[in-house]
């Protein structure tokens, strides 16, 4: 049964997505960002007609094209494959409810695609204006990209209650665009759209860094400025839509910020308002540093100082998103699927029928479970999206010392999901029969409990026959 | 407000002579080469020192040495506000200065930044080296949890494996024949009064030297026609650059500090077996591996006392490369000098894997 339970050693199936986003969002907002860098600065260089400019410009768009066309779209793909086998339920309720907003985004995506390489190979060689269209039509069309994206990333957060209303009945795609355009769509958007901004004007520091200031003072002086001076939007403007942002969230998510538990994560603050604090060190360090590096020393800017730069930016690019995915918790779509992917509708039908009878992903013909295996399936279904057993969110560690007694309490506590219970802020209920939790208690002391390698207890795995529905 | 400001810099400057020291500054020069690179980590080890003292200063004032001290560190990291970023913010910076320090070293060693005349520069930098090495050793014990008791005992089995002082050492330290609340006592005034006032003279007579000879050049550099060489003055253009790559750090050290908060746990109980994989922190792993290593070869303390000799004479001949290779010339003594100091770079990189790879 390792499908669709995927197993990934030392960070957890998490990670993969997280490091794939990550580095896709490094990429995707430079695409949009830096596809208004591009014509922008080419209509400066052609108004102020600086031609040393459109040299640069033109090396700069081959950058451009083979980090966002080659990279940017091989890890978007990633994300998809990898979220698909982390979270398959999650997966299907968004391409239920999105497969038309995805439509339009392929449509925007390969009009994307197709005029970034378009703008790059025509350069010199049709009229600048029409150049300069094709440069402007690539904005329009990222721009796009980033639209519809953001809807449906935003929905995962809240979809609003318009949507809430009709989920589960059928009739979701009758609320389609009251869920696109839920309460966080427009500051989300407004908060994206600066990073893409900045984004770009990081990713040309490093086109400007290898110029060489000795020889060409002026051109490397200048360049670096106007590339510098990308930073300055966002720096004023990000507070604005980040407070905009926090006010549209649904206040039960807004309290994560407040919350602390030892438990769940170390010190007295969670791992949401740490990895908040860190998205604003590093915003404020980026553009201090830019101010330092390239706006006081322009000439003097090397490869290494651009360097710097980036890696400030990837940790507020990557900080940020894993803050907004913390901010979703105990849900991976707000109020309708928690992130262990059972449906809040469907939480009485899982405890009264059991979780491994209801689960599409064990099939109903599979001969009964003995109790480790059955352990196991729980711990699989319920709680590897989030833990792996001996490294990130190790359950080895956070269970290290109690016993089967106080295990079972524990995952009484997450099953009865009490209002007063502080897991419930971070972790979704757990769900099965009596039975059922038993085994994962069983499961989970073997496991806590770090045995010698020699001694170390056969984990029944699920019959080989086993296949999902 | 500018007037204000003028009346107020005027005011001072008559009376402390700031313009002098800014003409100074201004025209002191700092080179500029493919290598300039490696000039920043001396600037971001002094960073690491000063997020140290200032964050070591706000612990002290509700740390208590003794038996309270766990329950002291609990408050610290759970009760306290921010108390958890302040500890971690000071874990982790120890840990990121012995990182630069070691960068630093390595930078000037094959840069030949030890050659006349900056062979005591070369020196109090070891020096320091050392100190760095023993405040962390000495910090790590104070918060009492498990693994520190239980890694201050075996490393203190070290220096009482020497012979002859080695037992009276290792009981002056421990204040008595085991590791307890005495130890923390003493490691404490160790780490906040005794070290500080070795580590700070010997940091400014360092820091003078810099200023006093300048940065030194490497030799593929050192060969250019002067009218060749590039430099940039240090006021404001390298200090500019120090202040941004000071940030940089602040900014890795705040990841780390709020992401990986500084672990505390459960509290020693010299009564409990030794957690599983005890072992020291990384800059000792090398010396820990390489006497674990020689005791399993050789059969008694003899293993130990071998891997005590191999390493006391590898720093003592650390020590006195400058005046092995003391001058300009790049001849055979030259060649030695950087063979010799790959060879221990390499040494220290396997044996530290090594150790982490055989927990």
């Amino acid at each position: 049964m390792n499908y669709p339970f995927w197993d990934v050693p030392h960070i957890g199936s998490g990670w993969v997505i997280g490091l794939i986003a990550i580095f896709h969002v490094m990429i995707s907002h430079f695409a949009v960002g830096g596809g208004l860098y591009l014509p922008l600065t080419e209509h400066k260089a052609l108004r102020e007609g600086r031609k040393d400019w459109l040299e640069i410009l033109r090396k700069h768009a081959k950058f451009f094209l083979v980090l966002t066309g080659v990279f940017g779209a091989v890890s978007g793909v990633g994300i998809w494959f990898a979220i698909g086998l982390t979270h398959p339920e999650g997966t299907s309720a968004l391409i239920h409810n999105f497969v038309f907003g995805w439509a339009m985004e392929w449509v925007f995506f390969m009009l994307e695609l197709t005029t970034a390489a378009v703008y790059y190979y025509t350069w010199g060689r049709i009229p600048n204006q029409l150049h300069l269209k094709i440069g402007y039509f690539y904005a329009f069309t990222s721009f796009f990209t980033l639209f519809i994206i953001n809807g449906i990333l935003t929905f995962m957060l809240f979809p609003g209650k318009p949507w809430l209303e009709v989920a589960g009945t059928g009739q979701e795609a009758s609320r389609f665009w009251q869920a696109f355009f839920n309460p966080t769509f427009w500051p989300s958007l407004g908060l994206r759209c600066m990073a893409c901004v900045s984004l770009a004007g990081v990713w040309a520091l490093l086109s400007c860094s290898r110029i060489n200031g000795d020889d060409q003072p002026q051109l490397k002086t200048s360049m670096v400025r106007w590339s510098a001076k990308w930073l300055l939007p966002s720096f004023l403007t990000l507070p604005l839509f980040f407070g905009w942002y926090l006010w549209e969230v649904p206040e039960s998510q807004r309290a994560l910020l407040q919350l602390g538990i030892s438990t769940i994560s170390s010190g007295v603050f969670s791992q949401l308002t740490r990895a908040s604090f860190i998205v604003m060190s590093s915003s404020i360090v980026v553009v201090a540093v830019v101010y330092l590096f390239a706006w006081r020393s322009p000439r003097d800017l090397a490869i290494p100082h651009a360097i710097g730069v980036l890696f400030l930016a990837l940790c507020a690019t990557g900080s940020t998103e894993y803050a907004r995915e913390m901010l979703r918790k105990p849900y991976v779509i707000g109020g309708y699927m928690y992130s262990n992917g059972v449906r809040k509708t469907a939480v009485a039908k899982n405890n009264e029928n059991g979780y491994l009878a209801t689960t599409p992903w064990i099939a109903k013909t599979t001969p009964e479970l003995e109790n480790m295996a059955r352990g196991e399936a729980m711990f699989r279904g319920q709680c590897m999206s989030c833990h792996t057993r001996d490294s990130y969110r190790s359950m080895t560690r956070l269970l290290a010392g109690r016993n089967r007694e106080t295990i079972g309490n524990l995952l009484k506590i997450l099953h009865e999901y009490a209002l007063e219970s502080p897991y419930r802020k971070f972790m979704p209920p757990l769900v099965g029969t009596p039975a059922e939790i038993d085994s994962l208690a069983d499961y989970l002391t073997v496991i806590s409990q770090a045995p010698e390698p020699e001694a170390k207890p056969k984990l029944a795995a699920a019959p080989k026959e086993a296949k999902p529905n | 407000m500018k007037t204000l400001f003028t009346s107020v810099y005027a005011w001072v400057d008559e009376r402390l002579g700031l313009e002098e020291i800014q003409a100074f500054a201004r025209k002191k020069r700092v080179p500029l080469h493919a290598q300039s690179f490696w000039y920043y980590w001396g600037g971001i080890s002094l960073f690491f020192f000063i997020m140290q003292a200032v964050t070591g200063v706000l612990l002290m004032v509700y740390y208590r040495p003794g038996p309270d001290a766990y329950e002291s560190v609990r408050q610290i990291t759970y009760d306290m506000n921010f108390g958890w970023l302040i500890r971690s913010t000071h874990s982790w910076s120890a840990n990121l200065m012995l990182g630069a320090v070691f960068i630093h070293m390595f930078s000037v060693y094959f840069m030949k930044a030890y050659r006349q005349p900056r062979e005591f520069g070369w020196w109090s930098g070891l020096a320091l080296l050392i100190l760095a090495t023993v405040f962390g050793f000495s910090g790590y014990l104070l918060p009492m949890d498990d693994l520190a008791y239980f890694a201050t005992k075996v490393g203190l089995e070290v220096p009482a494996s020497a012979p002859v002082i080695g037992p009276l050492i290792a009981k002056l330290v421990r204040g008595g024949t085991e590791v307890g609340a005495h130890t923390v006592q003493r490691f404490y005034t160790l780490h906040v009064v005794i070290l500080p006032a070795l580590f700070i003279p010997i940091l400014m007579f360092h820091l003078w030297l810099v200023q006093k000879h300048g940065n030194a050049v490497p030799p593929a550099e050192e060969n250019k026609p002067v009218a060749q060489r590039r430099s940039i003055p240090f006021f404001p253009n390298f200090v500019i650059k120090d202040v941004a790559v000071w940030l940089i750090a602040l900014n890795v050290l705040a990841v780390l500090a709020a992401i990986f908060p500084w672990d505390l746990g459960p509290q020693a109980d010299a009564l409990r077996p030794a957690p599983k994989g005890i072992h020291p922190e990384w800059y000792f792993m090398s010396q820990f591996q390489v006497l674990k290593v020689m005791g399993d070869w050789m059969r008694g303390t003899l293993g130990e006392v071998v891997g005590v000799l191999l390493f006391t004479g590898g720093m003592v001949a650390w020590f006195l490369v400058p005046l092995y290779d003391p001058n300009k010339s790049s001849g055979r003594k030259a060649r030695q000098a950087t063979y010799f100091g790959l060879a221990v770079l390499a040494v220290l990189i396997i044996t530290t894997i090594w150790g982490y790879a055989a927990l």
